[in-house]
């Protein structure tokens, strides 16, 4: 159950590497620690260390347990789950932002998470300094960030205010343009965190069919959601997360129906 | 570092501490950083650069004041010798408080993208000593015009002094900023590190005024060496010992790779914690 059950499709993209998986999770676990101490201070080091006394500081808690999970090149698949079951998290592993407790987590090609829109914006620089620090974050070059940059302002629809400081843009002009660059950029691997509710019903339109051209021409999804409608529509697969193991993995149909005939809220859990 | 009550959650991947293939593969989002800090501080000031020039010269007008005139140090253009230190100092200090809340300021990007996060340090850094070569460029033109009356052979060895500089700048900002990830304290405990380091440097004398028997103790602050090697090549103008020197990048060479070290065996749990 754990393996994928799709056949793996084809990518255009890289006809010989069309074979390995596009993301392949073997037997991953993360387990946090929860630093209690955060915000805290040298104090409890030195209960702890100077005067040896017990200072429960952290607990260790396993968010995802020997997660196996194979995506095939031009996969779309969706991640669902209830709150806190793993789904971010297993998306922020796959993205090489947090490292894997034990396991090991392979990719192939050009990988582009977003996991947060518009993560390295900053509010003091004119949108479209704004296009080339996020591009550069996404680790994109100059040259081929210029060979995409029309369809970017294209796609986001803020021409007249590229030269405009971030600040005064709305918050959906924000988005709008984060996602452009995401999406305008050719990942080989594009992977989405709760990331399509942005924008007005038109842009999400737009957002949605872009996907789907993106999917059409090969491109691997991994997309976390908590809209049943989204999921079916962009995905063939989905894998059901559920305190942090796999509690099915299939036919994006036939998941859904099991899922929504659980009643997620009863998984309800603390965020992470 | 085992007496700090955290751990990484398994043993990190130790790659070389030396690792300017991991930063060269990111130059676009270094070079971008580095235009960002300088644009986000001065595209909306009318005086820009005269206010990254005014509080430092303003120390430098009270120091030579206070020290030429008050507590008497007699040294020939008091004014250039405190002139060709306190710059250097002023990087060091601005770079190195940065360092405190680097990560907690980027948290959100930290948190959602993968890159190495050193960057951030590297540009913090970088843009600071962007500032530092404008600065230096006045000075040398001030020492020129003013105490030397010619160019002196030995600003040629301003490039050397430059990487010693980056060097340590790096190497003690990468610890700071790793620490200050795990404890605020740091916010707190630098400036008066910092306010003591000051009087334990040369910046408002010099080194030879040292007690002999203290020196070696001394010059254990490795700010102290180079502060001496900018008096001696730009102040007094001519080649410092090569003793000094060669000691002065070794020892730089040995902080980066220290500081890096630290670095990079806590770098992994940033984002779940920054």
């Amino acid at each position: 159950m754990a393996f994928s059950l799709a056949t793996p499709a084809f990518s255009p993209k890289s006809p010989d590497r069309a074979r390995a998986a596009a993301v392949e999770l073997r037997g991953v676990s993360k387990r946090f620690y929860y630093y209690e101490h955060r915000t805290s201070s040298l104090r409890e080091w030195f209960i702890r260390r100077v005067l040896q006394r017990p200072l429960n500081i952290r607990r260790a808690e396993f968010t995802l347990r020997n997660l196996n999970l194979r995506v095939a090149p031009g996969e779309s698949v969706a991640l669902i789950g209830s709150n806190g079951s793993g789904k971010s998290t297993a998306l922020r592993l796959i993205a090489g932002i947090y490292q894997a407790s034990s396991g090991t987590i392979k990719t192939q090609g050009r990988l582009t998470a977003v996991i947060e829109l518009g993560a390295g914006f900053h509010p003091e620089l004119t949108g479209a300094d704004n296009v080339s620090l996020y591009a550069a974050v996404l680790g994109i070059g100059r040259r081929e960030l210029s060979s995409r940059y029309e369809e970017i302002v294209d796609f986001a629809q803020t021409r007249e205010f590229m030269d405009t400081p971030l600040k005064y843009y709305s918050s959906g002009m924000e988005a709008r343009l984060a996602f452009a660059v995401a999406v305008c950029l050719q990942p080989d691997v594009l992977l989405l965190d709760e990331v399509l509710a942005v924008g007005d019903q038109l842009f999400r339109e737009r957002c949605l069919s872009r996907l789907r051209e993106y999917h059409a021409s090969g491109g691997t999804l991994i997309l976390v959601s908590h809209e049943i409608d989204q999921v079916r529509e962009l995905c063939s697969r989905a894998v059901w997360l559920e305190h942090g193991v796999i509690r099915m993995d299939g036919e994006v149909g036939a998941v859904l129906t099991a899922y929504s005939a659980n009643d997620p809220s009863q998984n309800h859990r603390g965020a992470r | 570092m085992s007496a700090l009550p955290f751990s990484t959650s398994r043993a990190p991947t130790v790659e070389a501490p030396f690792r300017l293939d991991r930063i060269w593969r990111y130059r676009e989002l270094l070079r971008s950083l580095i235009i960002r800090n300088l644009k986000v501080k001065y595209q909306r000031s009318l005086l820009g650069f005269v206010w990254t020039l005014l509080n430092p010269l303003l120390t430098v007008g009270i120091l030579v004041l206070v020290f030429s005139h008050v507590v008497r140090i007699s040294l020939p253009d008091y004014w250039a010798f405190v002139l060709s230190g306190y710059f250097v100092w002023n990087c060091i200090l601005q770079t190195l408080n940065t360092g405190t809340y680097i990560f907690a300021e980027h948290s959100r990007l930290t948190r959602s993208v993968s890159f190495p996060s050193e960057i951030l340090v590297f540009s913090a850094a970088g843009s600071r000593l962007l500032e530092f070569l404008a600065e230096i460029v006045l000075i040398l033109a001030l020492l020129v015009a003013f105490r030397h009356h010619h160019i002196p052979a030995s600003f040629a060895l301003l490039p050397v002094l430059l990487v010693i500089q980056v060097l340590l700048v790096i190497g003690l900002a990468l610890p700071i900023a790793t620490l200050s990830v795990f404890y605020y304290d740091v916010q707190h405990a630098l400036p008066i590190a910092l306010t003591t380091l000051f009087y334990l440097s040369p910046v408002f004398y010099p080194a030879q005024m040292v007690p002999e028997a203290a020196r070696s103790i001394y010059f254990l602050n490795p700010i102290a060496g180079l502060l001496t090697l900018y008096h001696e090549t730009l102040y007094a103008g001519h080649m410092p010992s090569p003793t000094l020197l060669v000691g002065m990048l070794a020892g730089a060479f040995l902080v980066y790779l220290l500081g890096y070290g630290i670095f990079s065996r806590y770098a992994s749990v940033f984002p779940e914690i920054a």
